[in-house]
C-alpha cells in the first residue's frame, strides 16, 4: 500500500474517533449541567473540558477576558474554526482523508462520512445553542457509529483495515487517559480518600464520558470506588475503552499491517505493553496516577513517531 | 366565464421546443411528434403523469449529493468549489443503426490518428509528402521533440480517447474535437447510468439498453496488455494531480473500479530508469502508469521543471521500455484544433479510406483568405485557441460583445497559429426536465474509445447538456449538465 494512503487511512479514523470523543465529553457535561450542584460554578464545570482536549492554551487567545462559559466552551470545542482540535475541524479532516483514500474504502463508508460531513457542516453554519447541543451530539454519535459499523462489515481484514483500527484505537486510548487524568484529580484532590464511595454523579459522569457506566456497574457491585475506576479504565482487558483493551487492539492491527524490518514500531508497542503489564491499580495510585498516565501518553506519542518512520515516510532503500 | 388552462406537459414542451428552427431536435420529429425510439418512454410519462418526474429528479439529486459525485469549478486562481454533478433524468437515446455507423467512424479515426502520431515522432512521411504542412506541427505547442524516435508499446499513443460529437441542422453527426490527452467524463457516464437505473427502472423495462459499466474492466485489460513485463501481476497506477484537481472524483472512481493504486507524483520515484511506488513496505516496481497529469507536468527533467505534480525521470524510464505511459506523451499534437482540420486527409493518407465521420468546417488563421473572412464574420463564428480545452480560451461569436471580438482579433493577429474558427453549428437539442417543466436544450456526445489489444468503443458516452437556455456551451465548468446516454441493442 502507498505510504500516503496508509497515513490517510490512519488519520481518517483517528480524526473520526476524536469527533466522537469530543462529542461525548461535551454531551455528558451538557447533561450534568442541567442539575448542577449548587456550589459548582460554571467555570468549575467547563474548565476541565478545555484541559482534556488540550484547548486550554487557545482559549485565552480566543477569549482574552478568560471567562469560561458554557456557550463559549461548546462553541470553541464544537465549531471553533480557529481551534484545530474542534469537532468541526476533526470531522473536516476525517472527510478530507476519506476523500484521499476514497478508492481504498467501500462506497458505503465514503457515503456515510460524506453525508455526515454535509449535514454537520450545514448544522454548524449557525451557532449551536446549549439546549440544542445534546440533540446534535446524539446525531454525531449515530453517524460515527454508522461509519465504524459499515467499516466493520465491508472492509477486508488486511493492511488498510489495520491502519483504520490503529488510528481509532490510538485516539481512543489517548482520550481515555486524558479524561481519567483530568477528572480524577478534580474529583479527588486528597489521596487519603481513595477507596471510599464518593460523589456518585461526578464519578458517574467520568464513566459515562467513556461509555462505561453500565459496564462498570455490572463488574463492580460496591458503589463507585476510585481505585476500582482506575482498575476498570486502565487495566480491564474487556472494557472497549480501557487502555489495555486499546493496546491489544493496536497490537493486532500492527500484525495485520506487517512489521517493517528493523522498524521502530515493535519497540514502541513493547514499551506500552511493559507500562500496562504487571501493575495493579494500587501500584498505579502509589506511584501517582497523573505521572503514570502522563508517561502513558508519552509512550503513545512515541508510537506515532514510530509509525511515521516505519510506514508513512518514503523508504528510498531497496525494492521490496 | 371560467377560463380553462391546458396543463399537459407535452403542450408546454412543444411551446418551449419551437425556438430557432435551425437546430435538429433529437426528441421531436415532424409536427412535434416524438421520434419513434422515444415513444415508449413518452407513453410512460403520459401514463404516470409529469409530476412523477419531479420526484425522480429530486431523488437523483439526493443520490448524487450523498455519493459525492462532484466536480470542481475554479472561481478564481487558487480556490475551487465542489459542485454536485448536474444530471437531467430524461435519457438521450441512440438507435442501433446510428451507433453502428458511429462506432465504425470512431474506430477509423482513432486508428488513423495513432498511425499519424507514430509517423510524426518517427519518419514524418506525411509532412514530407506535403499532406500536412510541417510548420503546423513544428509550431504546435503539443508537439514534443523530446520524444522523437521513442517506440511506445505496440505503437499505441492514444489508449483512451474521448471524441466530441455534435449533430448539425440535418441531424448528421460531426466530430467537433478529438480529445486524445487525458479525456475525462467516463466516470460520469457510468454514474449517470447507475443513478438512472435506480431512479427510473420503469424506463429501462421498455427498452433494450446496452451496458456501459464494463468500461473500467476494458480499460484494465488494455492497461495490462501494455505492461512491459507481461500482463500477469503487472503493477498499474493511476497518476492524479491530487484532490484539488477538477476530475479527482473520476480518478478515485476509476482506480477503485479497476483495483489499481491511485498515486500522486510524490508517491513515485525513479531509479535506474525504472519507476517505483513508495509503499508501507518499501519500493514496488511500476509497470503501467495511467496518467491524468498533462504532458507539461509529467516529468520536470524533460518538460516543465517547476512541476511538482510529476515524476522526475519517468520519460527516461519510458524511453528505456521499463514502463508504459497512458496516453503517450506527445499525443496532444493530434488533437490540436488546427491539426484537426486535416484529420479527413490523415484518414485517407494512412488508411486509403474515405472518412465515415465528417468534421465541422474549420478556418485556419494562418491562411490569409480564411483569416480575412473570419475577421469580417466574427459574430457568426466560434473562435478557439488550438491547445485549450474545457471551453476555456474560446469566443462564441453570436453572444460576444464588440470589445471581446476586438480582443480576439488582436490575439489572432499576434499569434495566428494559436487560433482556428468554425461557423456556429446549432447543436442538436433534446428535452430536459428543468424546474418542473420540459424544456429543450442543446447537447453533444462524448463516446470513449479504448485502444489496447484492438480498438473498442463502449456503447454509450457522456451526453453533455447546455442547461442555460439557448446556450451552446456544454462544459460542466460553464453551466453544463448531463444525461444518461442509451444505445439500443436493436
Amino acid at each position: 500500500m502507498l505510504s500516503r494512503i496508509g497515513e490517510s487511512l490512519y488519520w481518517m479514523t483517528r480524526n473520526l474517533e476524536r469527533v466522537d470523543g469530543t462529542a461525548r465529553i461535551l454531551d455528558i457535561n451538557v447533561v450534568y449541567m442541567l442539575e448542577a450542584d449548587e456550589d459548582a460554578t460554571e467555570e468549575m464545570q467547563w474548565q476541565p473540558l478545555l484541559n482534556i482536549v488540550g484547548a486550554d492554551e487557545i482559549y485565552p487567545i480566543r477569549y482574552p477576558d478568560k471567562r469560561v462559559t458554557v456557550q463559549r466552551v461548546i462553541h470553541l470545542l464544537t465549531q471553533g474554526r480557529d481551534n484545530p482540535g474542534s469537532l468541526y475541524n476533526s470531522l473536516r479532516l476525517a472527510r478530507e482523508n476519506a476523500r484521499v483514500v476514497r478508492d481504498r474504502i467501500s462506497n458505503a463508508m465514503w457515503e456515510a462520512i460524506n453525508e455526515f460531513w454535509l449535514s454537520a457542516d450545514k448544522h454548524l453554519k449557525t451557532t449551536l445553542q446549549p439546549w440544542r447541543a445534546a440533540e446534535f451530539y446524539a446525531f454525531v454519535h449515530r453517524e460515527v457509529a454508522t461509519f465504524f459499523g459499515i467499516a466493520q462489515s465491508t472492509m477486508m481484514r488486511g493492511e488498510a483495515y489495520g491502519f483504520t483500527v490503529l488510528g481509532s484505537l490510538q485516539e481512543r486510548a489517548d482520550m481515555t487517559a486524558r479524561i481519567l487524568d483530568v477528572r480524577y484529580h478534580l474529583l479527588l484532590p486528597d489521596v487519603s480518600m481513595v477507596g471510599s464511595p464518593l460523589d456518585y454523579y461526578q464519578w458517574g459522569a467520568l464513566l459515562k464520558s467513556l461509555s462505561g457506566f453500565e459496564s462498570y456497574r455490572r463488574e463492580y457491585h460496591g458503589g463507585i470506588r476510585p481505585i476500582e475506576v482506575v482498575e476498570f479504565v486502565v487495566l480491564n482487558p474487556d472494557f472497549p475503552r480501557s487502555l489495555t483493551y486499546c493496546l491489544e487492539g493496536m497490537e493486532r492491527a500492527v500484525k495485520r499491517i506487517g512489521y517493517v524490518e528493523q522498524g521502530a514500531v515493535p519497540q514502541a508497542l513493547e514499551a506500552l505493553r511493559g507500562h500496562l503489564t504487571g501493575v495493579t491499580a494500587t501500584d498505579i495510585l502509589d506511584r501517582g496516577l497523573h505521572e503514570y498516565l502522563d508517561r502513558f501518553l508519552e509512550l503513545l506519542a512515541d508510537l506515532t513517531t514510530a509509525l511515521q518512520s516505519d510506514y508513512f515516510e518514503a523508504h528510498l532503500g531497496d525494492e521490496a | 366565464m371560467l377560463r380553462q388552462f391546458q396543463s399537459s406537459g407535452a403542450v408546454q414542451a412543444q411551446a418551449n421546443g419551437a425556438g430557432p428552427a435551425m437546430a435538429y431536435h433529437e426528441f421531436y420529429g415532424d409536427n412535434f411528434r416524438p421520434r419513434d425510439h422515444y415513444l415508449p418512454m413518452w407513453e410512460h410519462i403520459q401514463t404516470t403523469g409529469q409530476q412523477m418526474l419531479g420526484t425522480k429528479a429530486h431523488e437523483a439529486h439526493l443520490a448524487l449529493h450523498t455519493e459525492g459525485v462532484t466536480f470542481t469549478v475554479y472561481a478564481n486562481e487558487d480556490e475551487g468549489i465542489e459542485r454536485v454533478w448536474p444530471f437531467d433524468i430524461l435519457p438521450r437515446i441512440i438507435t442501433a443503426p446510428e451507433w453502428t455507423m458511429l462506432e465504425a467512424g470512431l474506430k477509423q479515426r482513432i486508428r488513423a490518428l495513432n498511425l499519424f502520431l507514430k509517423d510524426l515522432y518517427h519518419g514524418q512521411r506525411i509532412l514530407k509528402d506535403g499532406v500536412v504542412p510541417p510548420e503546423l506541427i513544428y509550431r504546435g505547442k503539443d508537439f514534443r521533440r523530446e520524444i522523437m524516435d521513442i517506440d511506445p508499446p505496440h505503437d499505441i499513443y492514444t489508449h483512451i480517447s474521448g471524441v466530441d460529437l455534435i449533430r448539425d441542422e440535418e441531424g448528421r453527426y460531426l466530430v467537433l474535437e478529438d480529445n486524445l490527452r487525458t479525456p475525462s467524463g467516463v466516470s460520469y457516464m457510468i454514474e449517470n447510468r447507475m443513478v438512472e437505473r435506480r431512479i427510473l427502472p420503469e424506463f429501462f423495462a421498455r427498452y433494450k439498453v446496452r451496458r456501459v459499466e464494463h468500461y473500467p474492466a476494458l480499460l484494465l485489460q488494455a492497461l495490462r496488455f501494455l505492461a512491459p513485463r507481461g500482463p500477469d501481476n503487472a503493477t498499474i497506477v493511476l497518476l492524479t494531480p491530487g484532490i484539488f484537481n477538477s476530475a479527482y472524483f473520476e480518478h478515485t472512481f476509476l482506480a477503485k473500479e479497476m483495483g489499481v493504486e491511485l498515486a500522486e507524483g510524490r508517491d513515485l520515484v525513479c531509479k535506474n530508469d525504472k519507476v517505483y511506488l513508495k509503499t508501507t513496505h518499501g519500493l514496488r516496481r511500476v509497470d503501467v502508469i495511467y496518467r491524468r497529469v498533462d504532458d507539461d507536468f509529467l516529468d520536470p527533467l524533460v518538460f516543465r521543471s517547476d512541476s511538482a505534480l510529476g515524476v522526475a525521470g519517468v520519460i527516461d524510464a519510458w524511453r528505456a521500455g521499463n514502463v508504459a505511459l497512458v496516453n503517450a506523451p506527445g499525443s496532444g499534437i493530434a488533437d490540436d484544433k488546427a491539426v484537426y482540420a486535416y484529420v479527413p486527409e490523415i484518414i485517407r493518407y494512412y488508411l486509403g479510406e474515405s472518412p465515415i465521420l465528417q468534421n465541422v468546417p474549420t478556418y485556419q488563421m494562418t491562411d490569409h483568405q480564411d483569416r480575412a473572412y473570419v475577421l469580417d464574420n466574427m459574430e457568426r463564428m466560434v473562435i478557439k485557441a488550438v491547445a485549450e480545452s474545457g471551453g476555456y480560451g474560446m469566443l462564441m461569436g453570436p453572444s460576444s460583445t464588440a470589445s471581446q471580438r476586438a480582443e480576439f482579433a488582436k490575439k489572432i493577429a499576434d499569434n495566428p497559429r494559436n487560433y482556428i474558427a468554425q461557423p456556429v453549428v446549432q447543436l442538436s437539442r433534446h428535452i430536459c426536465y428543468l424546474d418542473g417543466e420540459l424544456e429543450s436544450r442543446h447537447l453533444d456526445l462524448r463516446p470513449f474509445i479504448i485502444y489496447g489489444d484492438g480498438i473498442q468503443v463502449v456503447p454509450g458516452g457522456l451526453t453533455r447538456v447546455a442547461l442555460t437556455k439557448g446556450s451552446l456551451v456544454v462544459n460542466s465548468s460553464q453551466g453544463g449538465g448531463s444525461k444518461d446516454t442509451w444505445v439500443l441493442a436493436d
